[in-house]
């Protein structure tokens, strides 16, 4: 039993982080934007959830108050409603997996805007610092979505009995992930998809050939916050809490980061083998942290020890690997083929 | 407006300590080309150095200062010895090297913490969440940190300025700072002035955290909430610019007390969290007025202030 938890702990991570790399591969693989903000967009993709869809639950019921206490109220009427008709908490889901996706376009694009004609480091610094600030604010303030309280969400599966609910989520994660992944795939391997790569590597080439490179940062970074917002709603709706605290930055930037540096960059079939490295080594160090302490006989937690290993290993592939585990491949367009067909007649 | 004089002298003491970070991150921008990220973790690593010295050996933290600055320094030439330098000798981007900084964050948060959980243990004392404020004592009627923070201010400033413009090795590292391709040639060797900039940055970090804790509470993440000012400080001053440092962690600093103060006499004291808001709003309005930061604004060439100065 212990067994089916823990591979269904690195499923669910798997697809949640899933998500979140292939968004942030298309900005920072593809399009060379350092996007050092994107837990804001998990974030965004929270506060959907326990900030919004709580509220529109609340009108809908009638049920006054704050927002903690009052969530709380919603959830058990709301899992009442969804037990005794599946539709609604299907709908429910979909309804805040579209608006999250919406909400995190219009933040990514806006959050963008001071920043998009400058230099990679001022971009990473600027959208890194609201990024901080926006996780600050939601964290101290209790009245957007619960702060250092955090919110109730709704169960939207309460029509399944409990023992299944995990595997259903699962499933249900691994299948939007795949969604995703196959939309990112499409776009990144368009003409868009090479435009973006074109301006990573010379912004000036692409502006000469009359492209403006400002509006296609902004329209990437917020295609890519829409998706990344995605697995901020279903993280929600599958822990059926929003706490502040879970959308640091460590989780859903550097790591993100690691992931993709350690799959590959511009590459979506490495980011995949990235991101399942990484997960299963990081669920195994979640499950067995007290076994680890133990053992170690180590005098602090062992979560400082994850953040210690996880850096070290961010270094060695900077260093040593930084191509990743899969190397990016030139884009084999029609003209590219013939031409490579040529050269293998020629030999 | 009218401040109390406590509120002023407070944000005086954190804009002091603003520019020391500030300064230290303007000048290893300089030199390497790369913000770096882990500059708050750096002074959080220097708060640590003096609670250390504090409960293990019952050093007040105004004693610590030398010792945090010299492991500071060691810390930063250590940084870029092992991380960034194997980097840039592969030629690696501006962004692998901001990843990298990023990481030596994490790792450093890593170590901090684990720390505090050890000291915590062997002292039995909280070191996860310390302030030094009960250690501070008055003089006259000015409390000694205010002294403290302004004459270790004075004595840095002092000291950078005569080795930047009084001694050969300063005209070296400022020639390897504007040009160093053409200070190479002149003989100047940029990797000593890189790693000279490195042991600078992290003793400046080192030094302000050490006083941090008599302003703030410390936790091992601090270091990721402050790099939000440290950087409006830097980009506000113009990042290449020592100068603008000066000027930038001034503004920011104060902007950031004194606003969020005024805001609280309206509003209520529940708004004192939001300080860091107020810093993102001047670095955001900065960048876009004038992105190249205060010292990259051509002053003569604006036309109306010609015409008020005429």
């Amino acid at each position: 039993m212990a067994q089916e938890y823990l591979i269904l702990d690195i499923v669910i991570w798997f697809g949640l982080y899933l998500i979140v790399c292939i968004s942030l591969n298309v900005e920072y693989g593809f399009g060379g934007i350092p996007n050092f903000g994107r837990a804001l967009a998990v974030l965004i993709g929270a506060i959907t959830v326990g900030g919004i869809v709580n509220r529109i639950l609340m009108a809908t019921f009638g049920v006054s108050g704050g927002i903690v206490e009052a969530s709380g109220l919603v959830k058990s009427v709301t899992n009442e409603i969804i037990a005794a008709n599946p539709a609604i908490g299907i709908g429910i889901l979909v309804a805040s997996l579209l608006l999250a996706a919406l909400l995190g376009a219009i933040t990514g694009a806006l959050f963008i805007l001071p920043s998009a004609k400058l230099s990679e480091d001022y971009l990473a610094i600027t959208l890194l610092a609201i990024s901080e600030v926006m996780f600050m604010v939601s964290y101290y303030n209790t009245d957007m979505i619960g702060g250092y309280y955090g919110v109730s969400v709704p169960n939207v599966l309460a029509f399944v009995p409990g023992e299944q609910r995990l595997s259903i989520f699962a499933l249900i994660i691994l299948l939007i992930a795949f969604l995703a992944y196959l939309l990112v795939d499409r776009v990144t391997n368009s003409p868009y998809g090479r435009l973006l790569r074109a301006i990573r590597e010379n912004e000036m080439v692409a502006e000469a050939y009359g492209k403006n490179v400002m509006v296609v940062r902004i329209k990437t970074v917020a295609f890519g916050s829409a998706i990344a917002a995605l697995a901020g709603a279903l993280y929600a709706y599958y822990s059926v809490n929003v706490i502040a605290s879970s959308f640091s930055r460590v989780e859903w930037t550097f790591y993100p980061f690691l992931m993709i540096l350690l799959g590959g960059l511009a590459n979506n079939k490495g980011v995949i083998a990235g991101v399942l490295a990484f997960v299963t080594v990081k669920v195994l160090l979640m499950v067995y942290k007290f076994e680890i302490t133990a053992a170690l006989h180590l005098p602090f937690e062992a979560v400082w020890l994850e953040y210690i290993m996880f850096g070290i290993l961010m270094l060695i592939i900077l260093i040593y690997k930084p191509e990743g585990l899969i190397k990016e491949k030139p884009i084999m367009t029609d003209p590219i083929k013939r031409l490579v067909d040529k050269i293998k007649k020629a030999k | 407006m009218a401040f109390e004089a406590e509120v002023l002298e407070g944000a005086i003491i954190y804009s002091n300590l603003l520019v020391l970070l500030s300064i230290g991150l303007t000048i290893t921008y300089i030199t390497t080309a790369v913000p770096n990220f882990a500059q708050g973790s750096f002074a959080v690593f220097g708060s640590y150095i003096a609670l250390t010295m504090l409960r293990l050996f019952g050093i007040h933290p105004y004693y610590s200062i030398p010792i945090a600055l010299i492991f500071g320094g060691l810390l930063g030439v250590a940084v870029y010895l092992f991380i960034l330098k194997p980097l840039i000798d592969r030629e690696a981007e501006i962004v692998i090297l901001m990843i990298a900084t990023l990481a030596l964050d994490l790792i450093l948060l890593g170590f901090l913490g684990a720390y505090s959980d050890y000291l915590g243990g062997i002292t039995k004392k909280a070191a996860k969440k310390f302030i030094f404020t009960p250690y501070d004592f008055n003089i006259g009627n000015i409390s000694a940190i205010f002294i403290v923070s302004i004459i270790v201010i004075a004595i840095i400033l002092a000291s950078l300025f005569l080795l930047l413009y009084k001694t050969k090795f300063g005209v070296a590292l400022r020639a390897s700072m504007e040009n160093p391709a053409l200070a190479e040639i002149m003989g100047v060797n940029v990797e000593y002035t890189r790693i000279f900039s490195w042991f600078l940055s992290g003793s400046l970090a080192t030094v302000a955290g050490c006083l941090l804790p008599f302003r703030q509470e410390i936790v091992p993440l601090t270091g990721s909430i402050i790099i939000v000012s440290i950087f409006a400080a830097s980009i506000v001053g113009g990042l290449a610019s020592i100068y603008g440092a000066l000027i930038g962690g001034y503004i920011v600093g104060i902007s950031e007390s004194l606003v969020t103060y005024q805001l609280s006499t309206i509003l209520g004291s529940g708004v004192l969290v939001y300080s860091k808001v107020v810093s993102l709003i001047v670095l955001v309005v900065m960048l876009i007025l004038a992105p190249q930061g205060l010292t990259g604004v051509k002053w003569r060439k604006i036309k109306w202030l010609k015409s008020i100065l005429s």
